[in-house]
């Protein structure tokens, strides 16, 4: 099996928002910790963020790992390159994302992951989403971080050249759509919206957290083997747990889609998301 | 001087003869294995004939007791029964509560061994330090409850019981020791009992023991009592453990028709109903609790207006979803018979599981045997527990024995870890409990491994097996080790924020002893180790410490679509390392010194 990894680009000089958008926030999280945590829930490797030097980042998941991007301003090649060498050994494959995508949906990562996870030959799995080329949302290779790295000493810094190099293969809409949760929960597409200017992150903000389910068990439901399913809006586990007026503490956990089990109250939902929220004590 | 909570005595008793004589414990050895399942491992090392098979005469079954027993602490009314198993081959340790442990300790011994094998069914009664033997064949083929009720019927007042059932008394490998409805449950001890044609111990108080310390014991014992009526317990207490049923369930954590799959679409026919429910399924209609125990976590079930039962997790666990059964109903009438035979409903549930999977494949010639059939549950259990069938027979050698006999591939899908069949932990899923379940010195074990909880705490991933998941898999281990031995029950265990620390503490104020929280640790490390040594003495091999071929070759997709797998490869490797941290060698035994330096205390 694969080890997927992903890589989130948070330097880039943030000029048209004016301030770093890797602190900006969104629904009680910030748009870095945000990115980081749908990436962590969809790999089985670790999450890098790339940095510029010296950068200050805002709070992560635990367990995410930090590189430093050695040369500032060089466009999303050198980030690609900087995430794929950071991953040499720890993974085969990544998912590249910028920074500023606050409806990234873990199936869109998903569905692009699968595309090198099922091939031996692709590259680099590329979306053409929204009529877009997706360079900041697609999934490499790890072991494209050699060509890449030559690219920028080269001064080659357009994501084509990288392209150009290796064998792509690109998904477009409807491909995109084939998988059906994919197209089931974010049917827009809206994985690749990002936040270019003030008015782009003012509009995202207006939009509402996405639409999950909640579930109690245990002692939580009260009654006696479950509660719910309750529909509420939330952005992370903890809203949802403050939704039912509940408190993320050492009696409590949290199982995301029946799957991971967490008691970080930061970890991002998505639309669709299923939230089991269970006694701290389960078992024997 | 004898430390406190202690008589610093076993008594050992002929069931050839009815005779009996003490043993000296002495001091070094009780502070060194304290009580319980770590006391019962050193006797079974003093007292075992190397080699010897389980239902030999000579095989020793003890009754331990601990330092807490009689104490006002909540949930010290406990004791262990140690043996070698007959489904294992190896060590197994059965704890229990109920007044049995407290008249049983009040004979006056921290330990009651029984050797030899008496001439015809009798009951052994233990008044005080006199021993002598009834005949029981009137009680041939009752219940034990039926044994408990006609015992204390007929020796009068201060008596208390304990006893097998029929399957106990025919050598079923999974029967179980009962009393006060209670068991000693796994590992087939009511066999071992059997194999001695003891129906029945009686025992009565005869003796008052002292602590060192008693308003500092009082203390602790107020304090602990408050902190168990705290959040900790609060599903033992309200809910009792088949709230694990659903909870499991959505987690891909149950297992399923055999370990084909991890979650049951009749689970929720299982689960308790919510009182104003009208729809079928069990419902809760009383709550007890063990004898000095302030949680209260025996739950008693009914469906509809059927019989009464007490229901736990496990039992509706192995009977109900690893058979494919949804019938509430069926679930419950099959574990009041598991009781009424005197069967482990773990090992029961398991090995009909896989001649339910058997039948499927052709394998063994029971077409009515089908996963999902109550009437075919019901049948099956009674030829089991009468042994009045070749299937039953069979079947109640266990599947590991079973698959040898039924042969084909039927090995690789047996339920069982050393012979002990699965508890309802889905090891692919929970990976720290993976581990657990390969290196228990008992075999597929829940109660000595508890690292389930390393895998539903949110700490690390429950899927992705490594490093920390064998740190969290020996921590638990060594918990169990001491909380078995001094011995408080599990349920306790979420209270204590400092547990060595705080155990230490109550074991100093009943014995006297400066024991330390370090001491403790070090005690655990040795208990641990005193079971894996008398394993390798009695046969354990490396390939011992190992899960069923299903689970490491068929992986499970999860409702979230991640892909749930735990290979051979990352299965040897958390061994590798647990092994390493215990200061074992590559192939699990001990490297040299070890063994001598953790056991040498007490031992001639």
């Amino acid at each position: 099996m694969a080890i997927t990894a992903g890589v989130v680009l948070a330097g880039g000089r943030s000029s048209r928002m004016g301030t770093p958008k890797a602190a900006l926030e969104w629904h009680g999280s910030t748009l870095l910790r945000r990115t980081a945590g749908i990436l962590a829930r969809v790999t089985n490797g670790p999450v890098v963020v790339v940095r510029a030097p010296g950068q200050d980042l805002p709070p992560l998941p635990e367990g995410t790992l930090i590189t430093d991007d050695p040369r500032e301003g060089k466009g999303p090649v050198q980030g690609i390159a900087a995430g794929l060498a950071a991953l040499r050994g720890r993974a085969d494959i990544a998912f590249i994302s910028s920074t500023d995508m606050p409806f990234l949906h873990p199936a869109f990562a998903r569905r692009v992951l699968r595309v090198l996870e099922d091939s031996e030959t692709t590259d680099v799995a590329l979306p053409l989403a929204r009529g877009f080329r997706q360079p900041l949302a697609a999934a490499y290779r790890v072991s494209l971080a050699e060509a890449a790295e030559r690219l920028v000493a080269e001064d080659r810094l357009r994501p084509a050249f990288l392209f150009g190099q290796c064998t792509v293969e690109t998904l477009d809409d409807a491909a995109l759509k084939q998988d059906p949760v994919l197209g089931a929960l974010d049917p827009d597409l809206d994985s690749v919206l990002n936040v270019n200017t003030l008015a782009d992150y003012q509009a995202a903000r207006a939009r509402p957290a996405p639409e999950v389910t909640v579930q109690l068990f245990g002692t939580l439901a009260k009654a006696g083997g479950q509660s719910g399913p309750h529909a509420v809006r939330a952005a992370t586990v903890g809203d949802a747990a403050g939704a039912l007026g509940l408190l993320l503490d050492r009696h409590v956990t949290a199982a995301l889609n029946g799957d991971q089990i967490t008691r970080d109250s930061e970890t991002p939902l998505a639309t669709g998301d299923t939230v089991l929220f269970l006694s701290a004590d389960a078992g024997g | 001087m004898t430390a406190g909570g202690y008589f610093g005595q076993a008594l050992i008793v002929d069931a050839g003869t009815g005779a009996s004589a003490a043993l000296p414990l002495p001091d070094e050895v009780l502070r060194a294995y304290i009580g319980g399942s770590g006391l019962g491992a050193w006797l079974l090392h003093e007292l075992g004939t190397p080699g010897a098979d389980a239902l030999d005469a000579t095989a020793p079954l003890a009754f331990v007791f601990s330092p807490l027993v009689g104490t006002p602490l909540t949930t010290s009314a406990k004791f262990a029964v140690v043996a070698k198993s007959p489904l294992t081959g190896m060590l197994t340790d059965a704890l229990a509560s109920s007044q049995f442990a407290i008249a049983g300790k009040l004979t006056g011994h921290d330990a009651i061994v029984i050797r030899g094998r008496a001439t015809e069914l009798a009951v052994l009664l233990v008044d005080g330090g006199q021993t002598r033997l009834l005949p029981a064949r009137h009680l041939a083929a009752m219940t034990a409850a039926e044994t408990d009720a006609k015992l204390r019927h007929d020796l009068g007042r201060g008596w208390r019981v304990a006893a097998i059932g029929p399957a106990g008394e025919r050598g079923v490998r999974y029967a179980t020791i009962s009393h006060d409805g209670r068991h000693a449950g796994r590992g087939g001890l009511g066999a071992v009992m059997g194999a001695k044609n003891l129906k029945a111990i009686a025992v009565r108080s005869a003796a008052k023991v002292a602590t060192a310390d008693p308003a500092s014991v009082l203390r602790a014992a107020r304090d602990l009592r408050e902190r168990s009526f705290g959040p900790a317990t609060a599903k033992y207490r309200e809910l009792g453990t088949l709230a694990n049923l659903l909870t499991f369930n959505a987690i891909s954590a149950l297992p399923t028709r055999n370990f084909q799959a991890a979650s049951f679409d009749g689970a929720g026919r299982l689960a308790q109903q919510p009182p104003d429910e009208t729809v079928e399924g069990m419902r809760r209609v009383a709550r007890s609790s063990c004898a000095s125990c302030t949680i209260g976590c025996e739950h008693i079930y009914r469906v509809g207006r059927g019989k009464k039962a007490r229901v736990e997790y496990e039992n509706v666990f192995a009977l109900g979803p690893m058979c494919g059964v949804s019938d509430p109903d069926a679930v419950l009438s099959a574990s009041a018979r598991c009781d009424e035979l005197g069967i482990d409903t773990i090992s029961a549930g398991g090995t009909i599981a896989w001649a339910m999977e058997c039948a499927q494949r052709d394998l063994i010639d029971a077409p009515w045997l089908r996963f999902g059939d109550p009437a075919a549950l019901l049948r099956v259990l009674d030829e089991i527990g009468t042994r009045g069938t070749p299937l039953g027979v069979l079947l109640g050698e266990g599947s590991r024995q079973a698959s040898r006999t039924v042969g084909g591939d039927s090995a690789s899908f047996a339920p069982h870890v050393k012979g002990l069949e699965m508890p309802g932990y889905e090891p692919r899923t929970l990976h720290a409990m993976a581990l657990g379940l390969a290196v228990n010195a008992r075999g597929a074990d829940h109660n000595r491994s508890g690292a389930y909880e390393a895998d539903l705490s949110g700490d690390l991933d429950r899927l992705g097996g490594g490093d920390a998941h064998v740190v969290a898999a020996i921590e638990t281990e060594d918990r169990a080790a001491i909380m078995d031995s001094l011995i408080l029950c599990k349920f306790l265990r979420g209270v204590f924020t400092d547990p060595f620390g705080e155990w230490a503490a109550l074991l100093a104020s009943v014995t006297g002893w400066d024991v330390t929280d370090s001491e403790l640790r070090a005690t655990a490390r040795r208990i641990v180790l005193a079971k894996r040594v008398y394993n390798i003495r009695e046969g354990w091999q490396p390939s011992d410490d190992w899960l069923p071929d299903r689970l490491l070759n068929e992986p499970l997709t999860l409702p979230s679509g991640r892909v749930a797998t735990l290979t051979a490869e990352r299965l040897r490797a958390m061994i590798d390392a647990y092994y390493q941290k215990r200061g074992l060698d590559l192939a699990g035994r001990p490297l040299p010194g070890i063994a001598d330096e953790g056991l040498a205390v007490g031992h001639g």
